[in-house]
């Protein structure tokens, strides 16, 4: 080969591996949301989608990943409908192309994460609480505290408060399940125990039956796994029907303040903590912006949301850098053990433990005069 | 013993708004024959009426709540007049009706989603006391649940067995074609009908938003269990869909005392099976 064809050879070579690695940009980088949009429970889709999409735009405003921009594609799963989940998150891998997804709701999640498993497509979960998220895809993280983690959390703070029996209210669902389970295991664990667990369907108004036969246990104290509204709801009965034991919830929002009324106050919540301190600039920018743009502060829903899209950003920032055809869900996890530590919203990083979680502070809140005031840090391992 | 009675009184009181819904449902459909599924999203914006009135408009409660059942009998018979009648007329098939009645159903609950928001609708204005027989308790409101039953229930029936019109609409629910051939106008008497059905169901809205609040999904079970105890009262018995909204209310309350809660629909769906197959005309038999 003489020295020009050899020099001919290698500019063409070097011309293809330019060209295939423009090729691999996105004209732009498409994350999907899988939430909650209407059905019984559209609340939370409102929130998580706003907290995702405030982190598109201020990605976008700062000229998007190397001037390619992020695009949110939002599916709705009706509420918790498994197969509206699993037909959002196929249009989001075969018709969108997302290489990333955003699922939330226990049931959800473990719907679609078959498919982002075969069709190798990254997830990161801030919403679901299963136990069963976890360890059982190479694809699947989750950026907020599983059911084992609150249950943990309640049985702590409860224990604490000198309960020694304790009852539990949940909704007929794999959430419910997952956190009825992990909780019992808590609780039984310290050598404590368990007299009722009572379940509803989800889109029950009337839970009269449940709670009379939480109340018929005797029980020192409640955990009261129901998410909004229902948790307002069971509050407002057990409240009603004389129960004065202390009530330990796993979220609580504005609308379940409402529902529950005058029987909210004293209610305490065990669950992620997100709050804007002057300590974490980061916070303090977040609740601002979304503030500003929704009109309401953020909860840690939109907070985790919000933080997901900027974990999946880093990543194909950081797989960019490493070159080659680095969009893709295999490129993504690979960037992410290179180094699982990221910025985080909650102040300083998170840190993606072993099995794929992101560890959170568990904190405890009480209900007074319609606000929750933080109490304490409990114990969420 | 005083989970028995908790249940037993829970029975009672799901039992009288389980019965108003059945009442105004088995009304249109025992009468006109069509099954309105928009029953359902009829009777919850019946309730945001009431809530709306009451909460933004700042009307004292009783009167949200006559105007909101005002409001809910024009909605009812409005959904006649533009929807089903137009069928009617045009001599349409029994199931075209009801796809016309899920359209309307489907529509309706998304109407209500964005005019009035998918959160949870509550009114503080009216507080109510909580009253205990032994060791059980009940709620005023519960209280007015099972007086609203009883007297919408005496109302309907005295209505229907001593006036004019009472008797031409049992005259139609019984044989319709005869009930044209001597004069009675079938139109006129859909209209009553529809009117009084959702005026009914306004009522049960009024005092759910006091007892659990208003959201756009309630519609839904609101038409089912209507229409369960329609079918398994008889069709067209006023006293078959009561006694039938009591059962499936007792069933599910009482039959959870041995049993995990998790099974509450099983159990009484379960139940209702078995009941339709032992007797498939209904509880009450109509000659």
């Amino acid at each position: 080969m003489s020295k020009r064809t050899l020099f001919a050879a290698l500019v063409l070579s070097s011309a293809l591996t330019s060209g295939a690695a423009l090729a691999a940009d996105p004209a732009v980088y498409k994350i999907g949301g899988i939430f909650a949009m209407t059905g019984a429970s559209p609340h939370y889709g409102k929130v998580m989608s706003a907290g995702a999409q405030l982190a598109v735009d201020e990605i976008n405003a700062q000229g998007g990943i190397d001037g390619i921009k992020l695009q949110l594609v939002i599916e709705d799963h009706k509420s918790g409908s498994a197969q509206a989940a699993v037909a959002g998150m196929n249009r989001l891998v075969d018709v969108e192309g997302v290489k990333a997804v955003l699922p939330s709701f226990s049931t959800v999640t473990l719907a679609t994460m078959p498919i982002g498993d075969q069709k190798k497509v990254m997830m990161i979960n801030g919403g679901g609480v299963s136990a069963q998220t976890v360890g059982t895809s190479p694809y699947m993280f989750n950026i907020r505290s599983m059911a084992s983690d609150l249950a943990a959390g309640i049985a702590h703070r409860a224990a604490e408060q000198g309960a020694k029996k304790l009852a539990q209210i949940a909704i007929k669902s794999e959430f419910g399940d997952a956190t009825i389970a992990a909780t019992t295991k808590a609780w039984e664990g310290m050598g404590l125990k368990m007299v009722a667990a009572e379940q509803f369907q989800a889109d029950a108004a009337n839970i009269d039956t449940q709670v009379a036969k939480l109340r018929a246990s005797q029980p020192d104290a409640i955990a009261n796994w129901p998410t909004t509204p229902q948790a307002g709801l069971a509050v407002k009965r057990m409240r009603e029907l004389g129960m004065k034991q202390p009530v330990y919830c796993m979220e609580w929002t504005a609308e379940d303040t409402k529902v529950a009324g005058k029987h909210a106050e004293g209610v305490e919540v065990v669950t992620d903590y997100f709050a804007a301190t002057d300590e974490n600039p980061w916070s303090k920018r977040f609740a601002d912006a979304y503030r500003a743009k929704f009109g309401e502060m953020p909860d840690f829903y939109a907070a985790n949301y919000y933080e997901g899209v900027y974990v999946i950003a880093e990543l194909i920032r950081r797989a960019k850098a490493k070159g080659g055809d680095y969009y893709s869900g295999e490129r993504l996890v690979q960037a992410l053990w290179e180094n699982p530590t990221f910025d985080s919203v909650y102040g300083k990083t998170l840190t993606f433990r072993k099995n794929g979680v992101a560890q959170k502070p568990v904190a405890v809140f009480r209900l007074e005069n319609g606000q929750q005031t933080f109490v304490k840090f409990t114990s969420g391992e | 013993m005083d989970l028995l009675i908790q249940l037993t009184l829970n029975g009672l009181f799901n039992g009288a708004h389980f019965a108003l819904l059945a009442m105004g449902f088995a009304l249109i459909f025992g009468t006109t024959g069509v099954v309105h599924f928009a029953y359902g999203p009829v009777y919850a914006v019946g309730a945001y009426a009431i809530w709306a009135l009451a909460a933004l408009v700042g009307l004292p409660f009783w009167a949200a709540v006559l105007l909101g059942i005002a409001f809910t009998a024009a909605l009812g018979v409005g959904c006649y007049l533009f929807i089903y009648r137009p069928f009617e007329i045009s001599g349409s098939p029994p199931f075209v009706v009801l796809v016309a009645s899920l359209g309307l159903f489907i529509v309706m609950k998304n109407l209500i989603g964005i005019v009035f928001g998918t959160g949870v609708k509550t009114v503080d204005s009216v507080a109510y006391d909580v009253h205990f027989v032994g060791n059980a308790f009940f709620t005023t409101v519960q209280l007015g649940q099972v007086a609203a039953a009883l007297l919408v229930g005496c109302g309907i029936a005295l209505f229907l067995r001593a006036s004019r019109y009472g008797k031409a609409i049992r005259a139609m629910a019984d044989n319709r074609e005869m009930a044209t051939v001597i004069g009675i106008d079938t139109t006129r008497l859909s209209i009553l009908v529809f009117a009084l059905g959702s005026a009914v169901s306004a009522v049960a809205g009024a005092l759910v938003l006091l007892r659990d609040g208003l959201n756009p999904n309630m519609g839904f079970g609101a038409v089912f269990v209507a229409f369960v105890a329609v079918i398994v009262g008889g069709v067209g018995s006023l006293r078959g869909a009561v006694i039938a909204a009591f059962l499936l209310a007792f069933v599910q309350s009482l039959g959870m005392w041995q049993i995990p809660t998790e099974w509450q629909n099983t159990i009484v769906f379960v139940v209702l099976f078995g009941f339709l197959l032992a007797r498939p005309s209904g509880i009450v038999r109509r000659a």
